[in-house]
């Protein structure tokens, strides 16, 4: 039996929807096979006002054992640091979640807003918001550096805009299940088991990133979303294509570009005009490049795609 | 009996951070006072950016409503930029629309709503063990299978968007994807599975060909008279516990009622305008006045805010949401009295304060105005009609309701499609206004955008929870859900289990209501709501 209360801050609820799309488990499954017991949550909660009050004051008093906290959405410091742009049960979000992280067992910041700030803490970031224990790629966040939860390990990051069920299910299921040895994190705190491949393995668009065959506008049954219109797929670590999303697709597949969402500097380039859904180009070589590729072995890599390329790779294969 | 105040932080289930006070008389609210406790700021985030970024940024201000956003930000860049959209894009965005709202109507019900049902207060009914055998959180067996079978219908949102929440698929000039047959044939099969493993088997107890038959409330009574399969369906179920546990009696509201009406016809609405739409959309626009008993089109060059009673420092009278200054106040003390929430109050510049939501639409489908291809359907005006006008129990039929027209508004756009037609036409990036407008599962949402010198210098959203959350206008007049709030009976002060139930018929989100501010200048940039 694990205790598990859910909070929202500064949040749009996506990965509280995200989370209810899972399967194997079910957000049902979590509390009916693997006993976890959701103390409380923001849309399934039935205790209101004072009732949630008092439970929330019997978990920061250690009378309530919280065994694990799960945060979404930023937490809103504005204005001038006193967080009251964002109150909760009668005082501040932030309040409640500094008390709360110091009694919990682990510490979940599911979405990009609870793990570096995300759509909120884009500039000018009005709000003051910061994820749990960074901002951006900054270490530190609202918890500081050093934290780390009573089970000893730092805030478990689970990014992405949502993050997929799977995700944040699997987590759970291995902290109930005492499998917390196996979590693996990476400098950016992210489970290393979701977060070490990239979106692009196991995209469809492989052989035509490989042949530097381009989809040059939407709507076309062909080519790699990289080259013209953006997709950060080479340089993103996400399991998007080999967990797919909503068990159906991912958005490279669907011939949607990645935006980058499980990296801290999503979204890119604040959004600035001339930015979205654009490769940036400088000579017309990507200004991003693969992840851990040079610009000198990007220019060899390309210029042989193009030329082993067979005439296949420029004609439509994603047919009717 | 003296004058009891009770503050309820939070009410939680209602998608963001919703607060109310209300006063009680005599067990019963006298006066009431709507909370939103969040903001966010998305206007500031928004100015100054690629006159796209609504496209990334707004389906991420409610991961409850992403499509919805999604569809506005589209169609407001389409209008700006005046594209072309050929026509499988207008299925599509449609289908996405239509798929979200459908995965809303059993994941509301059974896990924003119905939980209530279960609450220690009706222990005195005679449907209460069966209400907590079926709808308990998370082990009822309607919840469980509701709950787990609403991630269903957006498998089809992904296979054309591929993900949900949060895709950024429609585009000025289209969608992105060019689906196969195969894309095609499994949101078929998908939409079949929904169809035979809940709608049919635990909402409806029979076959959606028989259910839509009903066209007036006897009709509905004698369906339920019918069968015991109709009886014990959850639909029969929950209408026969509501009205047997009072829904029906309290949570009244406004009385008028708004929608944008949605779903642009695939083949009117090619070259987008913002006067063209009302003549285009499939499900019509509408104001209804419950008291004058009349139709007319809603106008979006109706749409007023007013923010004497919210956290802005703007002037007093009504302004049209291109007009507006948002000056957000950095101190936010409540003062019931003066300002307190984060929200505005919408109104219609004629007809006033007007409530948004499934049962609105329902009251405007029931409407003999607009063109003779467009959405028609009497049954819940009647039912509104015979039972006595607008309740808690109402809204929630007019919102599950809706499951049917959905469905085959789903079915038609995966007949409609011609695959090897195009699915996007290149436009040019232009300066110029626009506006998009849907219906969010939960009510009516629109954008505007102002894009001038190649970035946005203006983005605002009007939601629906902006419209039924609002506070007091510049004439005192109380917000739909406060409005609604009176008369509300509380049995048990520690445990206002009624005002959850008039706070959650409305499905307000407000993670949607957000607003922008410069904080360093105090200047008010695009403003962006939604909820």
């Amino acid at each position: 039996m694990a205790n598990v209360l859910w909070l929202q801050g500064g949040a749009c609820s996506g990965n509280t929807m995200s989370f209810l799309n899972a399967e194997e488990p079910s957000a049902c499954d979590l509390v009916t096979d693997f006993g976890v017991n959701i103390l409380w949550h923001p849309s399934l909660g039935v205790e209101l006002g004072n009732q949630l009050q008092a439970l929330l004051k019997s978990c920061t008093s250690g009378k309530t054992p919280l065994d694990v906290f799960v945060f979404e959405g930023s937490v809103v410091q504005a204005p001038n640091g006193t967080g009251m742009w964002n109150r909760f049960a009668g005082r501040t979000m932030m309040d409640w979640v500094r008390e709360l992280c110091a009694v919990a067992g682990f510490v979940v910041a599911i979405g990009d807003c609870a793990t570096w700030g995300g759509i909120p803490a884009v500039a000018p970031n009005p709000s003051e918001s910061t994820g749990l224990q960074f901002l951006k790629r900054n270490h530190g966040g609202f918890l500081g550096k050093d934290f780390k939860s009573k089970g000893g390990l730092p805030v478990i990051n689970v990014p992405g805009c949502p993050a997929h069920p799977d995700w944040i299910t699997q987590i759970i299921v291995a902290l109930a299940t005492g499998r917390t040895g196996d979590i693996g994190l990476d400098d950016l705190q992210r489970p290393k088991t979701f977060f070490t491949s990239f979106t692009q393995t196991g995209c469809t668009r492989n052989m035509h990133f490989a042949y530097k065959s381009s989809s040059t506008q939407f709507g076309q049954r062909k080519g790699c979303l990289f080259y013209d219109l953006g997709c950060r797929g080479p340089m993103t670590h996400s399991p998007c294509n080999r967990i797919l999303w909503n068990r159906q697709s991912s958005k490279t597949r669907a011939g949607m570009p990645c935006l980058g969402c499980t990296e801290p500097e999503f979204p890119f380039d604040d959004l600035a005009p001339g930015t979205v859904f654009k490769t940036a180009t400088v000579m017309s070589v990507p200004k991003a490049l693969p992840f851990g590729v040079k610009k000198k072995e990007y220019l060899t890599l390309s210029a042989m795609g193009k030329l082993a390329a067979p005439q296949w790779a420029e004609e439509d294969i994603f047919v009717v | 009996m003296s004058l009891r105040t009770l503050d309820i932080s939070p009410v939680g289930r209602v998608e963001g951070d919703l607060d109310i006070r209300v006063d009680i008389e005599d067990g019963h609210v006298v006066n009431a006072w709507t909370q939103a406790e969040l903001f966010r700021g998305f206007e500031i985030i928004l100015r100054d950016k690629d006159p796209q970024a609504g496209l990334v940024v707004t389906p991420r201000a409610c991961g409850i409503c992403g499509a919805s956003h999604l569809t506005c930000a589209a169609w407001a860049l389409d209008t700006a930029w005046k594209t072309e959209v050929p026509r499988n894009a207008i299925l599509a965005r449609n289908l996405g629309q239509l798929v979200e709202s459908i995965q809303s109507i059993p994941r509301y019900f059974y896990g924003l709503y119905a939980i209530d049902l279960t609450n220690k207060k009706y222990k005195g009914s005679p449907f209460y063990a069966e209400a907590v055998r079926r709808f308990s959180p998370f082990t009822g067996t309607s919840y469980e299978q509701g709950v787990t079978i609403s991630g269903k219908p957006v498998e089809i949102y992904a296979l054309f968007g591929g993900q949900w929440p949060h895709s950024s698929f429609m585009v000025p000039g289209g969608v992105m994807c060019a689906p196969t047959l195969t894309d095609v044939t499994r949101a078929w099969a998908i939409l079949e599975y929904f169809r035979r493993n809940w709608i049919e088997s635990h909402w409806l107890g029979c076959t959606l060909d028989r259910y839509e038959q009903i066209q007036s409330y006897d009709d509905f009574l004698a369906w339920l008279d019918e069968s015991p399969a109709h009886r014990d369906s959850d639909l029969g179920f929950y209408w026969r516990m509501g009205l047997d546990i009072g829904l029906d009696a309290f949570g009244g509201g406004c009385g008028k009622y708004v929608s944008w009406g949605y779903l642009p016809h695939e083949d009117k609405y090619q070259r987008p305008t913002v006067e063209s739409r009302n003549d285009a959309v499939i499900m019509k626009s509408g104001v209804y006045d419950s008291k004058a008993n009349t139709h007319v089109l809603m106008e979006q060059g109706q749409t007023r805010e007013n923010m004497k009673h919210s956290w802005y420092e703007e002037k007093d009278g009504d302004v049209h949401p291109f007009e507006r200054r948002t000056n957000a106040l950095t101190k936010n003390d409540t003062k019931f009295d003066g300002r307190y929430t984060w929200t505005t109050a919408v109104r219609h510049a004629e007809v006033g304060r007007l409530e948004a939501g499934p049962l609105a639409r329902q009251l405007i489908a029931g409407g003999r105005h607009g063109a003779m291809f467009q959405h028609y359907d009497p049954f819940i005006l009647d039912v509104f009609k015979s039972i006595g006008g607008p309740s808690v129990h109402m809204r929630q039929l007019a919102r599950m309701h809706e499951i049917l027209a959905l469905y085959r508004q789903a079915e038609r756009c995966l007949r409609e499609f011609k695959l090897n037609d195009p699915w996007y036409i290149k436009p040019k990036e232009t300066d110029g206004r626009g506006w998009g407008a849907t219906e969010a599962s939960r009510g009516a949402l629109a954008h505007w955008i102002d894009v001038q010198g190649g970035k946005i210098k203006n983005y605002q959203i009007i939601a629906p929870t902006t419209w039924n959350v609002g506070p007091r206008d510049g004439q005192g007049t109380r917000g739909p859900i406060e409005e609604a709030l009176i008369g509300t009976p509380i049995a048990d002060a520690e445990d206002p289990v009624e005002v959850g139930h008039v706070a959650r018929s409305f499905d307000s989100c407000l993670v949607c209501t957000v607003h922008a501010h410069d904080s360093k200048t105090g200047e008010e940039l695009a403003r962006f709501r939604t909820a």
